[in-house]
């Protein structure tokens, strides 16, 4: 019964984020004094030179049309929602016409996905190993230094560590390309060694930034742990350390942690916006501040409204990890 | 089987608290030992020394504590937690916390248990757990719950199961019926008797309140304000208290009427 009422709350929580996301960018550009068409249509003008009244008003009706701003503000909304919910359909871009925005984000997604997915379990797995063992041993040198290196790390922003890393590694010592250039036929090993090659340095910059997180976080916890009363009883039983650390310890801490996780996704997708533009990476980021450089409107709406639902869903998934590890929610 | 010489225990080192003064005692084979007292007289202290946990500061000042279990040389407490689960197990006071929350029950009840028998034939063990709960008078089901599932009266009966599943020659009972209601708590004392009669070893049971040891008690050790202050069999404590503490605690009990129905009630139902 807990199952279930966890999992409808958790499903209602989505609907709902994705809901408000969708309302504010729906209307946050309704409520901009310029018009976007009256601008593109300035921008168009300026590229080509003269036009006579009726070219122009064919534009405008056509802009109108992609930018859905044709019919009621109801009309506009319901359009608006089924474009992103059902047709999955942006428009073209129009910086890079004729070109779908759907076929660029659908090109950029699974490179910052990638990017996000293996530097967050990188990052998570490493500060809660480390975390584990400072915090098991809080007084001895190591656990000193890592506790220091942590509070060192995690407050510095990304955008410093990524820039601080292009410049020793690919610039200092150009041991990394300074952009990223992928080569290599579909499905070989050298393009899998070009694309590890490639996101090393950015993957390396999220790590960075997160980890020193993730250690301080379960260091806390795995001191609170050693204290509770079943830890003692087991340690009573005669469990080696590494039983009690393992079976006992790491279990229960690692229970908030995926908490943690579900609420730091979203930050550390910002974070990977900021990385993918400092190392010219071909992710969404890169194609988000693409599209602020050039007005390109449809391309914003576009990636804007698949960030808010990839954030979404990323943390209601990691959520729903949760009652796999915790028996007290599988079975109420 | 353990000898408490003349010891002196507290805890910290700079400030030193002084918690357990000049205490000597016998534990011997095949009885269960009553340890009564109010709150805050050592008793808790004591246990802990002859269980051997040295742990949170305390520690041993003067004296020396020392157990002979049978197939093994005497040995001094600080070095008890090689015996620990093998020929001594101890029953926690069972709080909502004492069992591991994301862990089943089967695997807390085996996981103290040196490495060969917890190991090997899953199927073996898990009959041989069936069977051993069965003789307690406990569903096998509990055997797959997690500790959130069960009771308070629930989860003190498998704690008592987890110390005695072990078989071992001396089992410690701190407060095991504290915070349980009154019918909770006497089946958790009948189990206590029964599982010591089975195995014929020694139960040492800590409690504050005197009914409890009435009931089960063979011999008692009455400690106030950190000090030893009378021990004998219990029914000639209870008949002819001699110090001036026992015999208030005697004086405060409600009618007594129970210990010869319980006792050997008990004996009947196991000869
Ligand atoms: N971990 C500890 N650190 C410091 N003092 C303690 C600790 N545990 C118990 N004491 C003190 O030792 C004395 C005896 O306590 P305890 O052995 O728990 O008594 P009992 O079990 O009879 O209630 C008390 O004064 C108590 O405050
Ligand atoms: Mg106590």
């Amino acid at each position: 019964m807990r199952l279930v009422n966890f999992i409808a709350g958790r499903i209602a929580v989505y609907v709902m984020v994705l809901a408000v996301g969708m309302t504010i960018l729906f209307f946050v550009p309704r409520f901009a004094p310029t018009d976007p068409v009256d601008a593109m249509l300035a921008k168009i003008a300026v590229q080509s030179g003269y036009m006579d009244a009726s070219q122009v008003d064919a534009l405008r009706a056509s802009l109108s049309d992609t930018f859905g701003l044709d019919g009621s503000l109801l009309e506009q909304y319901g359009a608006f929602l089924r474009r992103v919910f059902v047709e999955f359909d942006f428009g073209p871009s129009l910086s890079m016409y004729p070109t779908p925005v759907m076929e660029l984000i659908s090109n950029a997604l699974p490179w910052t996905f990638g990017l996000l997915f293996s530097a967050t379990i990188i990052a998570w797995v490493l500060g809660n190993f480390v975390g584990l063992l400072a915090g098991w041993k809080p007084n001895s040198n190591a656990g000193r230094a890592m506790e220091g290196l942590a509070i060192c790390l995690y407050p510095i922003p990304y955008y410093i560590v990524a820039l601080i890393l292009s410049v020793l590694f690919s610039y200092v010592w150009a041991i990394f390309p300074l952009t990223t250039t992928i080569r290599g036929a579909p499905w070989s090993w050298d393009l899998v060694r070009s694309i590890v090659w490639n996101s090393f340095l950015p993957a390396m910059a999220i790590v960075i930034t997160t980890f020193g997180w993730w250690i301080i976080s379960v260091k806390a916890q795995t001191q609170a742990l050693k204290e509770e009363e079943f830890v003692r009883y087991a340690r009573l039983k005669g469990l080696s350390d590494a039983r009690l650390l393992g079976r006992y310890i790491l279990p229960n801490a690692l229970l908030p942690q995926i908490t943690f996780l579900a609420l730091q996704i979203g930050l550390m997708f910002n974070g990977s916006l900021i990385t993918e533009i400092i190392f010219d990476y071909p992710g969404l980021g890169l194609l988000i501040y693409k599209a602020v450089l050039q007005g390109d409107y449809n391309l914003l709406m576009g990636t804007i409204s698949l960030s808010i639902v990839a954030v979404a869903t990323a943390t209601m998934i990691i959520d729903f990890l949760y009652p796999l590890i915790d028996p007290r929610i599988r079975h109420g | 089987m353990i000898e408490v010489d003349n010891v002196t225990l507290g805890y910290g080192s700079r400030n030193f608290i002084t918690a357990v003064d000049g205490a000597s005692m016998t534990i011997g084979r095949n009885e269960i030992v009553g340890v009564a007292g109010e709150s805050g007289s050592g008793k808790s202290t004591l246990m802990r020394a002859i269980y051997g946990d040295f742990s949170t500061g305390l520690r041993l000042r003067s004296g020396r504590i020392t157990a002979t279990f049978p197939d093994r040389a005497p040995i001094d407490c600080s070095e008890m937690r090689k015996t620990w689960w093998q020929d001594i197990s101890y029953v926690p006071q069972g709080s909502m916390s004492v069992l591991n929350p994301l862990m089943k029950v089967h695997k807390q009840l085996i996981d103290g248990l040196p490495k060969h028998k917890r190991k090997g034939d899953r199927r073996a063990i898990r009959r041989d757990l069936e069977t051993f709960l069965a003789g307690l008078d406990l569903d096998p089901s509990v055997l797959d719950a997690y500790p959130h599932q069960l009771s308070g009266g629930m989860r003190q009966r498998v704690l008592v199961a987890i110390a005695s599943y072990v078989g071992p020659h001396l089992i410690l009972a701190d407060e095991p019926t504290t915070a349980l209601d009154v019918v909770v708590q006497k089946r958790i004392l009948l189990m206590l008797v029964e599982i010591q009669r089975r195995l014929g070893n020694t139960l040492v049971l800590v409690s504050h309140d005197l009914g409890v040891h009435y009931q089960i008690a063979d011999r008692l050790i009455i400690m106030f304000k950190g000090e030893v202050v009378e021990t004998g069999p219990t029914d000639e404590i209870f008949a002819n208290p001699k110090h001036e503490y026992t015999q208030r605690l005697i004086g405060s009990l409600p009618r007594l009427g129970t210990r010869k129905s319980t006792v050997t009630a008990l004996r009947r139902a196991t000869p």
